[in-house]
C-alpha cells in the first residue's frame, strides 16, 4: 500500500511539472503533431486535386485525411516524451538521489510516463472530438476506438523502453538527444507515419516486416479504422520487442551504474 | 568606407574564434561527432525517399513533376545543411542561457549582441555534409535542365533563402525572453522549418496567403526555386529582399526590448 502511495505521488508531482509551463508544453508536444498533420493534410489534397487522381493504393481523398488524423492521433498517443530527461539525470549526477530513496530510478521514470500518457489520453480525446466535429475525422465504432486507445497505450511502453534506452546511453555518451533525434527521424520514416506503407515497394515492406516499425504507427492507425485483421498477431510482435528491450534496458544500466561517478557530488 | 572595413575585418576575426572553439568542441566528443553526422544523412535520405515514393503512384503534384520537386527538396536542404552549421545550436543554448543567466556572457562581449547570440556556436560536424547535398542539387539541377545562370545564381538565391529564413527566427526566438521556458519557441522555429520545406502551390489559399505576406517563410525555399524555373517571377525575389529588410528592421525593435527584459538569472 505505501509503496502505491509513492507511485501515486510521483504521478501527480509528474503531472504538475508537465502541466507547469502550459505555453511550452503546447509547442513541444502538441504543436509539432498539429503541423506535421496540416502540411500533410495540404500536400494530400493538392495531389487529389490533379482531376486524374482519385485513388491511390487504394486510398481516397478522404481516407487517405483520415489516416493522417489517426497518424497524429497514434503519434500524440503512443509516442511519449517522458524519458527526454533521463540522460540529464545521468549526465548532471542526479541519479545519486534514486540510489539512497525507497523509490528507484527505473520507478520514477515510469511513473513519469504514466502520468504523461494520462495527460496524452485526454488531449487525445479532445482532439478527436473537435476533429470528428469540423467533419475531417469519420469516427469509428466505440469497441474500434477502445481498442485502438488500448493497443497505442501498449505500443507507448514500447516507445518507453526504447527511449529509455537511449537516455541510458547517457553512461557513455554526453549527448544522447541525437540517439533520440535518430530515432524519430527513422520511425517517422519506416514506420508510416509520413506516408502509408501500401506506397512504399513491395520489397521494402518485406523488409519493414521483419522490424518493430510498422508496430509502432502503421497497425496502430489501421486498428483505429478498423482494418487491422491481425491485432493479436500485432500484440504479440510488440510485446517480444518490449521484452527484448527491458533486456536490454537491464544490462546497460547494470553496465551503466558501474560507470557512474556521481557529477556534482 | 574604411570604418565599415574595419569592422567587417573585427567581426570575422571573432567569428573566427567562435568557429576555432567550436570545433575543439565537436571533435573532443568523437561518438557525437559520427552521430550528428548520421542524423543529417538519415534526415536528407528519408525526406528524398519519402517524396519518391510518393510519385511512384502519381505523375504530377501542382505544375511539378518528380525531378522539379526533388530539386526544389534539395535546395531547401542545402538551406538546411547552412541553418545546422552555422545557427542551429546557439538557439537551443539561448533557451538554456537566458533560463540559467549565462546570457550574461554573450552580453558583456564587444560584439553586437545579435551576433554573439546567434553565431556564437558552429556545428562542425554537419560540414562534411556538404558534399552530399550539393551531390543531390546538382544532380536534379541538371534532371530539370537548369540553365548556366540558373547555376551561377543558385548559391546566391540559397543565401538569401536561408538569410530570410534566419531573420524571421531571430525575431521568434527573441520571444523566449518573455518566457520562463523557452524550449518550446525552439520547437515553434521546427514547425515553420517543416511548413518551409514544401512548394508555396500545396498550401491552401488563406494559408499561403499568411505564409507569403505576414510571416514569409514559404518565400524562403519557393522564391528562388519558382524563378530559376522561370525568370519572369522576378518579383518574388524582390519579395524576399523586400521582407529580409523589413524583418531586420523589426528585429532591431524586438531585440532591444527583449534585451530590457532580460533579468539575468544568475546575478
Amino acid at each position: 500500500m505505501g509503496h502505491a502511495l509513492k507511485w501515486w505521488q510521483t504521478i501527480k508531482i509528474s503531472w504538475s511539472n508537465h502541466t507547469a509551463y502550459r505555453m511550452n508544453f503546447f509547442l513541444q508536444v502538441i504543436g509539432p503533431a498539429l503541423v506535421f498533420f496540416f502540411v500533410k493534410y495540404n500536400l494530400w489534397s493538392s495531389i487529389y486535386s490533379d482531376e486524374s487522381v482519385e485513388i491511390i493504393k487504394g486510398y481516397t481523398l478522404s481516407q487517405m485525411i483520415d489516416y493522417h488524423v489517426w497518424a497524429m492521433i497514434v503519434g500524440l498517443l503512443a509516442k511519449g516524451h517522458s524519458a527526454l530527461n533521463l540522460s540529464e539525470d545521468i549526465r548532471l549526477g542526479r541519479i545519486s538521489n534514486f540510489l539512497i530513496y525507497p523509490f528507484n530510478f527505473w520507478e520514477f521514470h515510469t511513473a513519469s510516463f504514466l502520468s504523461f500518457q494520462i495527460l496524452q489520453t485526454i488531449i487525445v480525446s479532445i482532439s478527436i472530438c473537435i476533429f470528428w466535429s469540423l467533419g475531417i475525422l469519420s469516427i469509428p465504432s466505440a469497441s474500434i476506438l477502445m481498442s485502438g486507445f488500448l493497443y497505442c497505450l501498449f505500443v507507448s511502453c514500447f516507445w518507453y523502453t526504447l527511449q529509455y534506452l537511449t537516455g541510458l546511453v547517457g553512461f557513455w555518451l554526453e549527448e544522447t538527444w541525437i540517439l533520440r533525434v535518430i530515432l524519430e527521424i527513422l520511425t517517422a520514416f519506416l514506420s508510416g507515419a509520413i506516408i502509408p506503407l501500401e506506397l512504399y515497394p513491395k520489397w521494402f515492406v518485406s523488409i519493414l516486416e521483419w522490424t518493430p516499425f510498422p508496430y509502432l504507427t502503421y497497425f496502430p492507425i489501421k486498428t483505429f479504422m478498423g482494418q487491422n485483421s491481425e491485432l493479436i498477431a500485432s500484440y504479440s510482435v510488440v510485446t517480444i520487442w518490449i521484452i527484448i528491450f527491458c533486456f536490454i534496458n537491464h544490462i546497460i544500466w547494470k553496465r551503466g551504474i558501474k560507470l557512474y561517478t556521481g557529477a556534482g557530488m | 568606407m574604411k570604418n565599415l572595413k574595419q569592422t567587417i575585418f573585427y567581426y570575422l576575426k571573432v567569428y573566427e574564434k567562435f568557429v576555432s572553439t567550436s570545433i575543439s568542441v565537436g571533435v573532443s566528443f568523437r561518438t557525437s561527432f559520427t552521430l550528428l553526422l548520421l542524423m543529417d544523412l538519415f534526415f536528407y535520405f528519408s525526406t528524398l525517399l519519402s517524396v519518391n515514393f510518393i510519385y511512384d503512384h502519381i505523375q504530377m503534384i501542382g505544375p511539378w513533376d518528380k525531378n522539379h520537386l526533388l530539386f526544389f527538396i534539395s535546395f531547401m536542404l542545402g538551406i538546411d545543411h547552412l541553418h545546422m552549421t552555422l545557427v542551429s545550436e546557439s538557439f537551443w543554448e539561448l533557451s538554456h542561457s537566458i533560463r540559467t543567466g549565462d546570457l550574461d556572457f554573450a552580453l558583456i562581449k564587444p560584439a553586437n549582441s545579435v551576433f554573439s547570440v546567434f553565431f556564437r556556436y558552429f556545428r562542425p560536424s554537419t560540414i562534411i555534409n556538404i558534399f552530399v547535398v550539393w551531390t543531390f542539387i546538382i544532380y536534379y539541377g541538371i534532371q530539370v535542365k537548369l540553365e548556366p545562370l540558373s547555376w551561377v545564381l543558385l548559391p546566391f538565391l540559397m543565401f538569401l533563402g536561408f538569410f530570410l529564413f534566419v531573420v524571421i527566427e531571430f525575431n521568434i526566438a527573441a520571444s523566449m525572453f518573455w518566457l520562463k521556458e523557452g524550449l518550446g519557441i525552439n520547437f515553434l522555429r521546427m514547425q515553420l522549418q517543416q511548413l518551409a520545406r514544401w512548394p508555396n502551390f500545396i498550401y491552401a489559399s488563406i494559408a499561403r496567403k499568411f505564409l507569403t505576406v505576414c510571416l514569409p517563410i514559404l518565400l524562403v525555399g519557393s522564391g528562388p526555386i519558382h524563378f530559376l524555373y522561370d525568370y519572369g517571377k522576378w518579383p518574388l525575389i524582390l519579395s524576399m529582399v523586400a521582407a529580409s529588410i523589413v524583418f531586420l528592421f523589426i528585429l532591431k525593435f524586438v531585440w532591444r526590448s527583449a534585451l530590457r527584459h532580460y533579468n539575468s538569472a544568475s546575478s
